[in-house]
């Protein structure tokens, strides 16, 4: 059963359509348990208040971490591959039951593993690094939603080859649905390594394995943990792309550069693991620095060439609708009222500029002894999966409402201010992290006063600024939040019906004209902001060398 | 077009030139950083070191326990206090929730830190010098430091191991002359103990020889292969192994060897000439020691009756 949009043209498989649906409102429900979670830290570590108890601050630790990492993104990814593999491709959903199946464990998985937490029986954080022993349960309901979403990978396959087989899109595949893909394989590749490492630690819980070994643990958890979020790298460049070309009718300035860089992250991704063993016992420099780098820095390549690709595809599509003149009137004359729009500009600023500068430079081998462990760490991935990814998520939907949910948008004016208050809630909470972090002040601790130790140990003085700011930011970012379900949760229910592009809130741009023949640069906007970006990055990688330099000697 | 098939003749393309020139520049980024880590190595005075020793949680706490009796100088907060000799080695012990013990330190002074966890992980985190490092069970991991300013630095845990995480901390005082140690109290901590071996007027007991032979057991490597359990996989389990009749190949020839003092020696020295039966395939390395070592090792062998 079929339905053809009347605003975009594209045949809609309507079981698909639901699957799409019910992953969606299950991703919304799991951003609702991690934010509600989060507020509470923000305001237990914030001193002044230092509301839970130390055992509810582990444990709504290990929940936060949970479903905002794992269960939020997954389940928003899951609707991502259902949506690129079926509507894009004009084509039906290979096993709707299976697609069932699949969600039914994953929604097992993550209410039991949500009950064990919030009953106490897994105080181990979202790693669970060995010896640290969570009760079976929890194991179980992790893997019960790993196995959901790698049967929801492979259906996203059977989904290809279908379109592939029925020829229902051109010769070559749409680059949104390319990325997806390589986000996919990705996937395949960590859910393996998740299974390789849970299902013996599931085992060793229930006591029928005597001994599974700390570091060896680390090293695959990571395999999973790490390169996870390079399926949330590839799934939001995705997604950028895809607004650029709903937006404003832009593509990538070169395909070609665009797929080889998605096929460097699918090569080189999984060395992540490294990144998270840096100040490690067990493995040599020569491993760390090969891995850690991902091959001489080939993934960083990857996403240093869609920082180029993705803001030029829109300052290619502007400057040929005519707003070519100087550097920046393509930026300036942008769809700013356009919440998708927004939120993906601000996401592509977060993620380069907060998350990807300190990305690279505390993942590099030395400079990791200067971080690890500190507070600086979740400071650097709320920069990437927190203003890239979710923020990306957040904006996507302002599309899906009207396209999906065939619903319109209720209170677009907040709409429309959401994505600038979340981004700079986050940026303002993640940047006041990573200070803190260079300060020393390490992360998932209860009471830095150290309050019954035997020793105590004052910050610097400016600590407390900071963990100000990184409350206000934390503050504004969840009101942002609940105003993003709350557009969510009232626009799909009780929204108006949309019958048809009238209704469009959101503009869904025609495609750019064609080039005119042209001398010389072809987003010179976007070369003079890449450059900005290198300056600015460069300027923080000498920062942190120096810092190390002015530490003990150690070798 | 990233919703439709790219237009046609896309992957002929020519690359514009300025995606081309941020394409090298970005290129040559990525390959400087990476070369970058490898040269900090030869001229950084910070990397973290590759150095490990597998051990077990009962084996590092029985030698931790012996390094605190030996070196102790006074105690802090109820916490053992070592001044350790530059340049020696150090043992530091993480369990739940304590670090001990503490140490005074020379500035500009090396040592060798040991650092393993009795019970689950943890995070090594001086402050306010702010290095972080991990520790693990079973796992003894060898940094050296050296450090550069005098003060007093508190070591915290920044590794989550459970609900008293918060409570361990742990101290380090750096001194540059004596008179600094009444900055923190310590005035009258008795002067460190010269290490046993260089007590050259007085012979060690026995049980001071056994001692030094397990600090060289496990810190120069024997451990890892030589067990003391009984268990023997790579190599022969010392347990027992004293006065034992072993059967070994010299030049080729099958022979019997009785396990004494000369046999031991050799084996030491050129554990090649003769290799026992059941273990050709992991040959030993040659561990430098001196007599004065080997004689200790021998002791500590002894020591380990059935």
């Amino acid at each position: 059963m079929f339905r053809t949009c009347d605003i975009t043209g594209f045949k809609i498989d309507l079981k698909a359509e639901k699957l799409i649906r019910a992953n969606a409102v299950f991703a919304v429900i799991s951003l609702l348990l991690a934010v509600i979670a989060a507020i509470l830290l923000v305001f237990t570590r914030y001193q002044p208040v230092h509301l839970l108890s130390a055992e509810w601050y582990y444990r709504l630790v290990t929940f936060h971490g949970l479903n905002a990492l794992i269960y939020w993104i997954i389940f928003f990814e899951i609707a991502g591959l259902y949506f690129g593999s079926t509507v894009v491709l004009n084509t039906r959903f290979c096993a709707p039951k299976l697609g069932w199946f699949a969600f039914a464990l994953m929604v097992a998985g993550l209410v039991l593993s949500d009950i064990i937490i919030l009953m106490g029986k897994a105080d181990v954080m979202l790693t669970s690094y060995t010896p640290l022993k969570a009760d079976p349960l929890y194991y179980l309901g992790i893997i019960l939603f790993a196995v959901g979403a790698l049967l929801a990978v492979i259906l996203f396959f059977g989904n290809l080859m279908i379109a592939r087989r029925e020829k229902s899109y051109g010769d070559t595949l749409p680059l949104f649905t390319y990325g997806l893909m390589t986000a996919a394989i990705i996937a395949v590749i960590t859910l393996a390594s998740g299974a390789l490492i849970y299902i013996p630690t599931f085992l060793w819980s229930m006591g029928l394995i005597q001994n599974v070994d700390p570091a060896m643990y680390k090293l695959i958890w990571w395999g999973l943990g790490h390169s996870s979020q390079q399926i949330n790298v590839a799934a939001m460049v995705s997604i950028w792309y895809l607004v650029s070309f709903l937006s404003v009718g832009g593509t990538s300035i070169n395909e070609k550069v665009s797929r080889t860089a998605f096929v460097l992250y699918i090569l080189f991704i999984c060395l992540a693991s490294a990144h998270h063993l840096l100040t490690d016992p067990g493995v040599s420099s020569a491993w760390k620095v090969w891995n850690t780098s991902y091959a001489m820095y080939l993934a960083v390549l990857a996403s240093m060439i869609h920082a180029f690709a993705v803001p030029s595809s829109f300052e290619s599509a502007q400057r040929r609708w005519g707003y070519n003149k100087g550097l920046f009137q393509w930026l300036s004359k942008a769809p700013w009222g356009n919440p998708a729009f927004s939120a993906i500009i601000l996401a592509v600023i977060g993620f380069g500029f907060i998350g990807g500068t300190t990305g690279v430079i505390f993942g590099m081998e030395q400079t990791n002894i200067i971080v690890h462990n500190t507070i600086a760490i979740p400071g650097h991935f709320k920069g990437t999966v927190v203003i890239g990814t979710t923020l990306t998520f957040m904006g996507i939907t302002y599309y899906l409402i009207p396209l999906i949910f065939r619903r319109k948008i209720v209170g677009f004016k907040w709409a429309k201010a959401q994505p600038w208050l979340f981004f700079i809630g986050i940026a303002l909470l993640s940047i006041s992290m990573i200070v803190l972090g260079q300060m020393g002040v390490p992360r998932r601790h209860w009471d830095s006063t150290f309050s019954g130790g035997p020793f105590t140990y004052n910050f610097n003085p400016a600590v407390d600024f900071f963990w100000a700011l990184m409350m206000l930011g934390g503050t504004l970012a969840f009101i942002a939040t609940i105003i993003w379900i709350l557009i969510v949760v009232i626009s799909v229910f009780f929204g108006p019906k949309v019958n048809g592009p009238a209704d469009m809130q959101l503009k869904i741009s025609p495609l750019a004209p064609q080039p005119k023949a042209h001398k010389g640069f072809e987003a010179p906007g976007t070369l003079v902001l890449t450059i900005v970006f290198l300056l600015v990055f460069i300027a923080l990688f000498f920062l942190n060398w120096k810092w190390l330099a002015a530490t003990w000697y150690v070798h | 077009m990233s919703l439709l098939s790219p237009a046609e003749g896309w992957f002929d393309k020519k690359v514009s030139k300025d995606e081309k020139s941020w394409m090298i520049i970005a290129l040559l980024l990525c390959i400087s950083m990476f070369i970058w880590m490898i040269m900090w190595h030869v001229y950084g005075k910070q990397n973290p070191s590759s150095i490990t020793y597998r051990t077990s949680t009962a084996e590092f706490s029985k030698l931790s326990e012996a390094y605190q009796k030996q070196n102790i100088v006074g105690t802090d907060a109820g916490i053992p206090v070592v001044r350790p000799q530059p340049n020696s080695d150090v043992i530091v012990m993480a369990e739940m929730w304590r670090w001990s013990p503490v140490m005074i330190l020379q500035k500009d002074q090396a040592y060798k830190f040991h650092i393993s966890s009795r019970d689950v992980l943890h995070g090594f985190s001086i402050q306010p010098v702010n290095m972080n490092f991990q520790v693990y069970p079973s796992y003894d991991y060898v940094l050296e430091f050296k450090p550069t300013e005098s003060g007093e630095y508190k070591v915290i845990c920044n590794e989550f191991c459970g609900i008293g995480h918060h409570t361990m901390i742990g101290k380090i005082v750096v001194i540059e002359k004596e008179e600094d140690l009444k900055l923190y109290g310590y005035e009258n901590f008795k002067k460190a103990p010269a290490p046993l071996a260089e007590k050259k007027n007085e012979p060690l007991t026995e049980t001071e020889m056994v001692l030094l032979g397990e600090q060289i057991y496990t810190l120069k490597g024997c451990a890892a292969c030589h067990k003391t359990d009984g268990s023997s996989q790579i190599a022969p389990s010392w347990k027992g192994l004293y006065g034992k009749e072993e059967h070994v190949i010299e030049d080729g020839k099958k022979m019997t060897v009785k396990v004494d003092d000369a046999y031991i020696d050799e084996s030491i020295k050129t554990p090649q000439k003769k290799i026992t039966v059941g273990f050709e395939n992991t040959p030993m390395p040659v561990f430098p020691l001196t007599d004065e070592e080997i004689k200790q090792v021998i002791a500590y062998i002894k020591s380990l009756k059935d």
